[in-house]
């Protein structure tokens, strides 16, 4: 506005002021930038340089192949079973884990004694290491593990049957059923989180709402799927998004149960776990980043597509 | 508060500085790598004439190890403690490498870090090789005088490459038959006597299957080379699966499947075939060396023995899984690595580890612990079951991948299954 | 991006809040209409039970509900309960359906402390240190950081928080060839590197500095404005200000950090190369693998009985932060 005006005194000292707020800023910023900077932004434009190469282990880039990696990659059968299997395990994983965790949360969400103690319960799995998860569940889950030996004490094995499952089924170690079983045990781990997540997003629901409906005659059935549910539509999209991300990136279940082969008969080859052999077992350090580059992509377009299918939602 | 969080503050900026100053202290070690290869091929300047003699090397030696059981543990300190009333100027640490052995051992050759002696499974010797962290050996047998012609070929080919040698087997196995000597009397010394015992096997007591059979190479190869088949032309230079011999083996084994003379260890719901022959599911398994072990823990009251592989049509054969020892390219103390290598694959070292029956021997020379005379047999006659090409663990896959699912969709044919290896050899090759 | 709101304000699931209680709604103020909607809800949902109007549907609804989170509950804590069992019992008894361990044994507690290598001292203590600098590195960047977005005005201040909430949508791993390659290169993939290259890599998050941004924004400007009139520098403003009244972001921050490195898997498992420098999750897994055919369960079981004590004990005391940084991230651990 006041282009070029002659400084006064005050707004001399004004300017010093903003000036050293500016230094301040800076100075504040400094380490955590320069971290995010090298760490995360740096090391992604390097990942795509390194893509483009033959990169040795040892010795660092040996030959410029251009998209070849990416090539190589997409024709490659056990990439296709990876990202088939990722697929497979986040379509299948992710709306299993909202329904439980919204069913949670709407039953957590009720005013009845122990509450807080339920959801603390729901919760609970989620604060164990996914190592943990894994490793106990690979001891109930075995032949003669603590799933098999109940089910036949309770009496269930003829609907096992029925189902084609033996009383000594190996859940992990028939490829038939390992995947799925990765599948139950997250959502056993994660079903307190999403309920969590949706706990959140229920209680910015205003209550008038409710009074509405009940006054225009919705029992809680009616009311749950035409008020409740649509309202809650920034939270499917926040739920949705967050567990594509992660059911997309699903590695420490898989390499722990299945082996970096993703074991028995690839069925736990996850794209990650597929990147992760690349560079630690084929020593293909560029491939393995190319991998990444194709996992990101993946990811992105993932969420761009859900971002498409929630509509132009702001976030609860 | 405050003055905690200015520690807190000065920590973060510690850690900070310390890991910008290791750019420049520890970019040292790392060029260090490649700095120190070339002098590492000429091995200082006792090559040139001069004798080599082990005793008067001395040194500390780090040694590089995987344990699958405390038996095998306790073996290599026999070993070791065998070398050290031998050769008492060298110090051994050993060092046994948890988890995924080769995993860890790659990341350890990635960072430089590196036990100076360690394993080294066939199944990735091809890669190690090519990779170049391994130091050829050659240069040392030549100046020792090291007698290597003791060694079984089906187990020391693997670790040659390009004429020259990277690794020395410290034991070896080959694939037996295993059978129940309960259900059968005499053993089939062909496979057409296998077949007809299957056949006459077939119900007789709680069997499920006569025979246990992976759908995979892993056992497979065994039969395709006794009916004449093969994965590689004799140069090694390409596929040699789509030949009818290697057709017609792969669509034998697939057959005994398909006929119910065999199941495998997923449709016998078994971890693997030793488990299978184990609980009395099968009468007849082929393992290798490890499965006395096991049978003997896990299932002592099933009687059973090994017998040599049926012949097939093109004769005898079998195939071999091992480990040899190597020494790190980018190793400080290969000398002394050497001296410790020598002892350990040497006929004196060797015996200490193998005989309390955890391995089986890889050289003629020295005796073979109880109950492995056949496993021993084989190795007269055993090709490599792994590591003689690059990238066999892809082609493996292939066959596997595809053979399951001709066992799966109970179709039973070769063709598709000859189709998929073949694509896997190509790439292998290309 | 998500706003969630600043976890002062309002704890998701708070005990006091105002529920939004569906069975209120359907229960005595149900029109006629309402009786034949709860009969389908009862068939289909099997939690809003189904009834005439009146007290007595709402009381045999909630007994429902009861028994459907009694039963859910059961599910999630039965497997902890079947290790702790089965951490004392011996070898074979391991894989046997028995509650009770016969016999009773500290036998594999034992083995863990003493046969297994590295110990689970030792283990403790690798997971305590790596979580430790990590959480402290997030809370004093993240705060500086977080402070520094949200309350000082510098050219570049929005495009610089653009990048940090960018980072957000990077996947880890394909970060992970890069990051091994620098740190190699950097001597940082050997001896006690590897621990400088973890603690590196999760030294700051994205999260952190927002949770904490947008903590700062929610805090009334009067107070500092009062210190800054006093004289006092910027660095003295937040550091006697600002930060004691962030508290409960600090503590959430603290909380997530802690609890996923201590939990941490990916990050360790490509950098933590030597035994010595492992923490509990890869020597669960790396003890499971290497135990091959047949795996000695109840070691495993006390490590992993181990494993998870320190962050239940923190998940005991400091639920309400849990919940909260769960909910207000949108970030697990």
């Amino acid at each position: 506005m006041a282009a070029a005006a002659p400084a006064t005194p005050v707004q001399a000292s004004k300017r010093a002021g903003e000036r050293q707020e500016a230094l301040a800023g800076y100075a504040f910023v400094a380490i955590p930038m320069v971290l995010f900077l090298v760490l995360n932004l740096g090391t992604t434009f390097y990942a795509f340089f390194i893509s483009l190469w033959d990169w040795n282990i040892r010795k660092g880039p040996e030959e410029f192949l251009g998209l070849q990696n990416f090539v190589d990659i997409l024709s490659d059968t056990t990439f296709q079973v990876a990202i088939k299997n990722s697929l497979y395990y986040t379509v299948i994983w992710v709306p299993l884990t909202m329904a439980i965790g919204l069913f949670l949360a709407v039953i957590v969400n009720q005013k009845i004694r122990g509450r807080t103690f339920f959801r603390a319960a729901f919760y609970f799995p989620a604060i164990a290491s996914s190592a943990a998860i894994t490793v106990l569940w690979i001891f109930l889950l075995q032949p003669d593990g603590l799933f098999n030996e109940v089910r036949g004490a309770l009496g269930l094995n003829p609907l096992f049957q029925a189902m084609g499952f033996g009383p000594n089924q190996n859940w992990f170690g028939d490829y038939h059923t390992a995947m799925n079983s990765v599948i139950v045990l997250n959502a056993w781990t994660t079903s307190g989180t999403f309920m969590l997540f949706y706990l959140a997003s229920l209680q910015s629901i205003s209550n008038d709402v409710y009074e509405a409906a009940a006054i225009d005659g919705a029992g809680p059935w009616d009311a749950f799927w035409k008020v409740t549910f649509p309202l809650l539509k920034p939270g499917h999209f926040f739920v949705a998004t967050v567990g594509v991300i992660g059911g997309l990136q699903l590695f420490d279940q898989a390499l722990i149960a299945g082996g970096t082969n993703g074991d028995p008969n690839n069925s736990l080859m996850t794209v990650v776990l597929y990147l992760y052999n690349a560079a630690f077992v084929q020593l293909n350090f560029g491939y393995a980043a190319a991998v990444g580059v194709v996992l990101f992509l993946v990811i992105f377009t993932a969420t761009l597509i859900q971002r498409r299918l929630f509509g132009n939602t702001q976030a609860a | 508060m405050r003055n905690r969080l200015f520690t807190a503050l000065f920590a973060s900026a510690f850690v900070f500085a310390a890991c910008a100053g290791g750019n420049g202290s520890s970019g040292a070690p790392t060029t260090g790598t490649g700095a120190t290869m070339p002098p590492a091929g000429t091995t200082g300047p006792a090559d040139t004439t001069a004798a080599f003699d082990p005793s008067t090397i001395t040194g500390d030696v780090r040694l590089g190890a995987w344990e699958s059981s405390p038996a095998e543990g306790l073996a290599l300190k026999a070993a070791l403690d065998g070398f050290a009333a031998k050769y008492p100027n060298i110090k051994v640490t050993q060092e046994t490498v948890a988890g995924d052995y080769r995993v860890q051992m790659v990341t350890n050759f990635g960072s430089g870090d590196v036990p100076d002696i360690f394993y080294i499974n066939a199944e990735y010797a091809p890669e190690w090789m090519a990779e170049g962290f391994l130091e050829p050996l050659d240069d040392y047998i030549a100046k020792q005088g090291f007698d290597t012609s003791a060694f079984f070929p089906g187990y020391a080919d693997v670790f040659k490459s390009d004429g020259k040698t990277y690794g020395l087997p410290k034991d070896g196995n080959t694939i037996a038959m295993g059978y129940n000597t309960d259900l059968v009397t005499t053993p089939p010394a062909t496979l057409a006597e296998l077949v007809t015992a299957a056949d006459g096997l077939k119900g007789k007591g709680d069997l499920k299957a006569p025979i246990c059979v992976n759908p995979g190479l892993d056992r497979g190869l065994a039969f395709l080379y006794a009916e004449g088949g093969s994965l590689l032309t004799a140069d090694g230079t390409a596929s040699a699966i789509e030949t009818d011999a290697s057709k017609a083996a792969v669509q034998w084994y697939l057959d005994l499947i398909k006929n119910g003379q065999a199941m495998t260890p997923s449709q016998l719901g078994d971890g693997w075939c030793g488990e299978a022959i184990g609980k009395g599911d099968v009468a007849i398994a082929f393992e290798g060396g490890w499965l006395k072990g096991a049978l003997t823990n896990d299932f002592p009251d099933t009687k059973w023995a090994f017998a040599e592989m049926p012949a097939g049509s093109a004769g005898k054969a079998t195939i071999t899984f091992t480990a040899a020892y190597g020494i790190a390219a980018d190793s400080e103390n290969k000398d002394a690595a050497w001296v410790v290598l020598q002892y350990l694959t040497g006929p004196e070292g060797m015996q200490k580890w193998t005989e309390g029956g955890i391995a089986v021997p890889s050289r003629s020379d020295v005796p073979v612990p109880e109950g492995f005379d056949v496993i021993v047999k084989g190795a007269d006659y055993a090709k490599p079951g792994s590591g003689f090409m690059p990238s066999y663990n892809d082609v493996q896959k292939a066959f596997q991948d595809a053979f399951t699912a001709e066992v799966t969709n109970e179709t039973y044919s070769a063709d598709a299954v000859v189709t998929a290896t073949k694509a896997a050899i190509d790439k292998a090759l290309k | 991006m998500h706003n969630p709101p600043p976890p002062r304000e309002r704890t998701p699931g708070n005990p006091d809040g105002p529920p939004a209680d569906l069975l209120k709604v359907g229960g005595p103020r149900g029109a006629p209409l309402a009786a034949a909607a709860l009969v389908r809800a009862g068939e289909a949902a099997g939690v809003e039970d189904a009834g005439p109007v009146g007290d007595r549907s709402r009381g045999l609804r909630r007994k429902v509900a009861y028994a459907l989170m009694i039963g859910y509950a059961l599910l999630m804590f039965v497997p902890f309960a079947w290790t702790v069992i089965t951490s004392f019992k011996t070898r074979p008894d391991a894989l046997k359906l028995t509650f009770i361990p016969d016999p009773f044994t500290v036998g594999a507690w034992q083995y863990a402390m003493e046969t297994l290598d590295p110990g689970i001292v030792q283990l403790f203590t690798n997971s305590a240190l790596l979580a430790g600098a990590v959480t402290i590195s997030n809370l004093v960047l993240g705060s500086i950081g977080g402070y520094a977005f949200a309350r000082l005005r510098f050219p570049g201040r929005e495009i610089l928080f653009l990048i940090v909430l960018a980072t957000l949508m990077i996947p880890d791993q394909l970060r992970l060839v890069p990051v091994y390659v620098l740190f190699n290169t950097l001597g940082l993939t050997r001896g006690l590197g590897q621990y400088i290259a973890v603690i590196l890599v999760l030294a700051i998050s994205a999260t952190s500095i927002f949770l904490l941004r947008q903590y700062f924004l929610s805090i009334p400007k009067d107070l500092e404005e009062a210190a800054r009139i006093d004289g006092a520098g910027f660095f003295t403003t937040f550091s006697r200000v600002m930060l004691p009244l962030a508290t409960p972001a600090l503590a959430a921050v603290t909380i997530l950090q802690f609890q996923g490195t201590w939990n941490a898997f990916f990050w360790p498992v490509i950098l933590l190369r030597d035994r010595d420098h492992w923490t509990l999750p890869l020597a669960l897994f790396l003890f499971r693998e290497n135990g091959g055919q047949s795996t000695n369960w109840p070691p495993l079981m006390a490590v992993i009985v181990l494993a998870t004590i320190p962050i239940l004990v923190l998940y005991i005391f400091f639920q309400r932060f849990f919940v909260e940084g769960v909910a207000s991230s949108g970030v697990k651990g």
